[in-house]
């Protein structure tokens, strides 16, 4: 078989990366100082990869509970919901400080994306998300909304585009409260941003790209725009986007090399293989791609040390490759991989 | 940045590493302790500067200098401090992309900056920093949004935004940020007719023979294909919406034969149900907005009122090609034996719209309907007696030499599509002549543009495209896409799926061609046609179906000895009675999803083929079905469940079955037919008689 050789070590090396993905969620290495500000997300790399691993368990869950939670920005007594900041998580103890003696708390707040990561590491791990305070969280993320439909990361301001329309709908999902969005109005700005070639930009008029249709589709279908499971069908809605468009855009990003590129035109990366192989999947096309090309594309990412690079053959992986490249092998269903739950990227 | 290569770390740089950790480290606490204090001094901001030059990443550094910007600037008018102070901002950015430049935070920045309007923009500035950063990466996406931005914020024309795409692409032609900049550009300035843009022919024109150059320089790139792929769209579809075909056509006399059942009611036979006489619409574009106010049909016959029009071949977005209606005929016409004229006017009131937003301009057309009430008894359809059978040397006549009446039924409407498209034609030939000359090279992306243009070509009715030319076009055609099978094996479903457009584009485009395939079969007491239209296309390597509005008069068709994997399109055909699908390669019970819409349908054939033989369902995510909750399942598993039949086993071939009224049905030759197969549709199907060739009740 071809992948065997260009493969000698033989196929995926779960070991490697395993050993690799525990050490991650212990202890950074130094170049993620830069990222410290994300350092949620980066967890969430770390522990999800374990959790598509089947190793989760070689986590303190309890240890990691607390300090997810500690990163949970709380009203002070007299605040204004209505008025103060983003009541999600902080990215980091970078961006997290308390309110003063006088209950004055300073106009910083949680981020969309950190407080995506936030629940998806809690709900990982088995944390009951119900029990989470979340009244003050969708209250004041509805002020993230813009008229247009899209969301702002932060409440002081930030670009606005479907990555935070999809943080938005996935935080609404795992907490089960649709209060803190106006659904349709986000419908109606990721419905703009699908282009004439059928995938989606990051804000209306932009070119394809593989992130931006992701976000789309998995916001679309946590939603409740786009049915894929049979358990739950109703009759009522029906597809809104241009389905076959969108399915011929995606396919046609899987590249010779087998990898699949984010736009037109641009090299094969790993994470592609996750944000284009996920929509494919949510929208029960996934079937239809080149599966053996795609597996030796990923292998040929995987670096000897474990996990994943963005280009093949090169050494060094970083954390957000690698995690993509696990995500992406357990699409494909990968042997000794947990299956992910697509639009909210997290193990079922 | 792509394609840099990462190298591995070398013990200096860990060193390197760490000393940086450290100073992050110091800088991020100092700048929370100056955020939370409120401390705006030089000296603050100058170590929040740092931090941002370290690490673009931090937003809340971001959002501090943000509030110092406005606090420091809180009362000042002194225009030169406030340039001053605007100036450090947009410092700080261009520090920051130097380190990152995919930074949003930092691209965020800047706008917000800009958008303060707190001093002129120097737009050069602002010019020389794009042309930077995309000369380092002409695909940054950010670089793209933020050009927008600030042409959008200066006022700059698109005419000249178009001339900056045609710098990028003369640097380099495989960008397609650019080629996709030019298309949204373009799209605005001839949607708007803006200056100099009013005529798309000429527009259009000069861009074909730019991206000519593109291609002909390395035409393995695929940029300038998508770009002229886009360009081909503009240029083939045209402008007017238009009836391109219908059910009656136009001066059309139907004789109707009825007969009076037991209790003394007056009824067709099928495969109309009681009374009722369909009225299909083709157009050439997908459209939506047909109801009894946008169609008017006025006769003595039916109350315009109550008719309902439904798509067929629907998009999911609503808009369809084929629309149905189904008149009701008032009680008592039945009976008489006046001759009833019924006139359809398409377009009576506004709101028939095609995707694109083109309107539809009102036309009209009519035709009669008579009642025969000489019809012989025991009329009731023989199929309860015996099955139908294909066997065309019984029953069945040869069109060729017969003279039969309803010929008329047949006639191709060539005047629907003339019209003057005189720039389309020389557009398109000129492109022709020039890719031929570049097919010897055995490049898959020339000798595909060559065999759309000329499909694209052939599509076009006009006097100036002679059925000779048309036939040596679609010769051509099938050769090139012979080649490209052979030259690019992994896409040879497509080509197969176009080669059977052309072919069947051959076989239907005019009468002398359509007339060898014909057939009229013969029996009074099978429909209320008496004769019936039969159409076989018989072993012609179809993989899917195509023209279906040059065929909305079948009652008969066979499609046998095909290479048919689908059958989408079909659903147009509302007269269809029998249908032959034996083998072919349908895989599912998903791709005849088409069948459902065929109220029509008694006799299917659907022996020797592939149901059940592949796990992967190609056609799946396109039907409607409980997966896409444009059906309910409800009802469905309810009875399997009583029957204890395992719902994800069966539901695909359940919602088929359950939406048809076959009588007969072949389904003998597929992998999922079993005994238990037979018991489970007769379950279903409480109509058919006929199942494999044995009768069933």
């Amino acid at each position: 078989m071809e992948e065997r050789e260009s493969d000698p070590e033989g196929g995926f090396s779960r070991e490697r990366h395993v050993a690799l993905m525990e050490m991650m969620a212990e202890e950074l290495p130094g170049e993620y100082a830069t990222q410290e500000v994300n350092r949620l997300t980066l967890a969430y790399f770390a522990l999800s990869s374990l959790s598509i691993l089947r190793a989760l368990h070689r986590v303190d869950k309890d240890q990691v509970v607390n300090w997810v939670l500690s990163f949970q920005s709380h009203p002070g007594k007299n605040s204004d919901w209505d008025n103060g900041p983003f009541y999600g998580f902080y990215g980091s103890r970078t961006s997290q400080f308390s309110a003063d003696e006088n209950e004055i708390v300073y106009p910083i707040g949680g981020h969309l994306a950190s407080t995506y990561c936030a629940l998806a590491i809690l709900k990982m791990v088995g944390y009951d998300l119900s029990i989470i305070n979340s009244e003050a969280l969708l209250i004041s993320m509805r002020r993230l909304q813009q008229h247009d439909g899209s969301f702002m990361p932060i409440h002081f301001g930030a670009e606005t585009d479907l990555r935070f329309v999809y943080c938005a709908a996935a935080i609404s999902s795992m907490l089960k409260d649709w209060s803190g969005m106006d659904k349709e109005k986000a419908k109606e700005y990721i419905l703009k941003c699908q282009s004439y070639d059928g995938g989606f930009g990051l804000v209306p008029g932009s070119e394809s790209h593989g992130g931006a249709t992701y976000c789309a589709v998995a916001a679309l279908k946590l939603m409740g725009f786009i049915y894929t499971d049979i358990s739950s069908a109703k009759i009522e809605h029906s597809t809104l986007i241009d389905v076959p468009l969108l399915v011929e855009w995606s396919l046609r990003r899987q590249a010779e090399d087998g990898g699949f590129q984010g736009r037109l035109n641009k090299p094969s990366d790993t994470c592609y293989a996750f944000w284009v192989g996920g929509v494919l999947k949510m929208l029960g096309a996934y079937y239809l791609l080149d599966h053996g090309a795609l597996r030796q594309f990923l292998l040929s990412c995987q670096s000897p040390h474990g996990g994943f690079t963005k280009f093949p053959r090169e050494r060094i992986p970083d954390l957000y490759h690698t995690y993509y490249g696990f995500a992406a092998l357990s699409l494909s269903g990968e042997q000794g991989l947990d299956p992910l739950c697509v639009e909210l990227g997290i193990t079922m | 940045m792509h394609g840099r290569p990462r190298r591995s770390p070398k013990p200096e740089d860990a060193a390197a590493a760490a000393a940086k950790a450290s100073k992050l480290h110091e800088l991020q606490s100092l700048l929370l302790q100056n955020h939370q204090n409120r401390i705006y001094t030089k000296e603050a901001l100058l170590a929040s500067s740092k931090l941002i030059e370290v690490n673009p990443e931090i937003y809340t550094a971001w959002n501090y200098r943000k509030l110092a910007l406005q606090h420091s600037l809180n009362g000042v008018s002194d225009p030169e401090a406030i340039k001053s102070a605007v100036e450090d901002e947009l410092r700080v950015v261009e520090a920051a992309l130097r380190r990152n430049p995919k930074s949003y935070g930092a691209w965020y920045h800047r706008k917000w900056v800009l958008n303060q309007k707190l001093a002129e923009v120097d737009f050069g500035r602002e010019f020389r920093l794009l042309d930077q950063l995309l000369k380092a990466d002409a695909r940054n996406f950010h670089g793209w949004s933020y050009r927008r931005f600030v042409t959008r914020l200066k006022n700059v024309l698109e005419e000249e935004e178009l001339g900056f795409t045609m710098d990028m692409i003369n640097t380099n032609f495989s960008n397609y940020s650019a080629w996709h900049n030019r298309s949204i550009l373009l799209s605005h300035l001839l949607g708007k007719k803006a200056n100099g843009f009013e005529s798309k022919e000429k527009i259009l024109s000069e861009e074909l023979e730019l991206v000519r150059q593109a291609l002909f320089t390395d035409p393995s790139d695929q940029s300038g294909w998508f770009y002229h792929l886009w360009l081909l769209d503009q240029t083939c579809s045209g402008d007017q919406l238009k009836l391109i075909s219908s059910w009656p056509i136009h001066q059309s006399k139907l004789v109707l034969p009825i007969v009076k059942e037991k209790d003394n009611c007056n009824s067709f036979l099928y495969p109309f149900q009681r009374e009722t006489l369909p009225i299909v619409l083709y157009f050439n574009k997908p459209v939506k907005g047909i109801t009894s106010s946008t169609v008017m049909v006025s006769s003595e016959l039916a109350k315009n009122e109550d008719l309902t029009w439904k798509p067929l071949l629907a998009s999911n977005l609503g808009e369809a090609n084929c629309w149905a209606t189904y008149l009701m005929i008032l009680e008592g016409n039945c009976s008489t034996s006046q001759t009833f004229s019924v006139e359809v006017e398409v377009g009576c009131s506004e709101g028939i719209v095609s995707v694109s937003g083109l309107h539809y301009n009102p036309s009209k057309f009519k035709f009669s309907v008579e009642f025969d009430h000489n019809v012989p008894e025991q009329a009731q359809g023989n199929l309860a007696q015996e099955p139908f059978s294909w066997n065309y040397s019984e029953k069945f006549y040869s069109q060729e030499n017969s003279d039969f009446t309803s010929f008329d039924q047949l006639k191709i409407n060539d005047d629907a599509l003339k019209e003057d498209l005189k720039w389309h034609f020389d557009t398109l030939s000129e492109e022709i002549t020039l890719f031929k000359e570049m097919s010897e090279e055995n490049c898959k992306f020339v000798k595909l543009t060559l065999a759309r243009l000329l499909i694209a070509y052939d599509a076009m009715k006009s006097p100036e495209n002679s059925l000779q030319q048309k036939r040596k076009h679609c010769e051509e055609a099938l050769e090139l896409f012979d080649d490209l099978i052979k030259l690019d094996p992994s896409h040879k479903r497509y080509y197969e799926d176009e080669q059977s457009l052309v072919l069947l584009d051959q076989v239907t485009s005019d009468k002398e061609s359509l007339v060898k395939y014909c057939w009229q079969y013969d029996n009074p007491n099978f429909s209320t046609f008496r004769r019936h239209n039969c159409l076989q296309l018989r072993r012609l390597s179809l993989t899917r179906v195509g023209f279906v509005e040059r065929m909305l008069w079948v009652q008969i068709l066979d499609l046998s000895h095909n290479k048919l994997r689908s059958i989408a399109g079909l659903e147009a055909l509302q007269l269809l009675i029998c249908l032959n699908l034996s083998n072919n390669q349908i895989s599912s019970f998903t791709s005849l999803e088409p069948l459902k819409r065929l109220s029509s349908l008694r006799v299917l054939d659907l022996s020797f083929n592939e149901i059940g033989a592949h796990p992967v369902d190609t056609t799946r995510y396109l039907c409607s079905s409980p997966l896409s909750h444009t059906f309910d399942v409800k009802g469905i598993m309810e009875v399997l469940q009583k029957d204890n039949i395992n719902v994800a086993d069966h539901w695909e071939m359940m919602l088929l079955f359950k939406s048809l009224n076959l009588k007969q049905l072949n389904m003998k030759g597929n992998p999922v037919s079993s005994e238990n197969f037979g018991q489970l549709v007769t379950k279903i199907l409480p109509s058919l008689h006929w199942v494999d060739g044995e009768r069933v009740r």
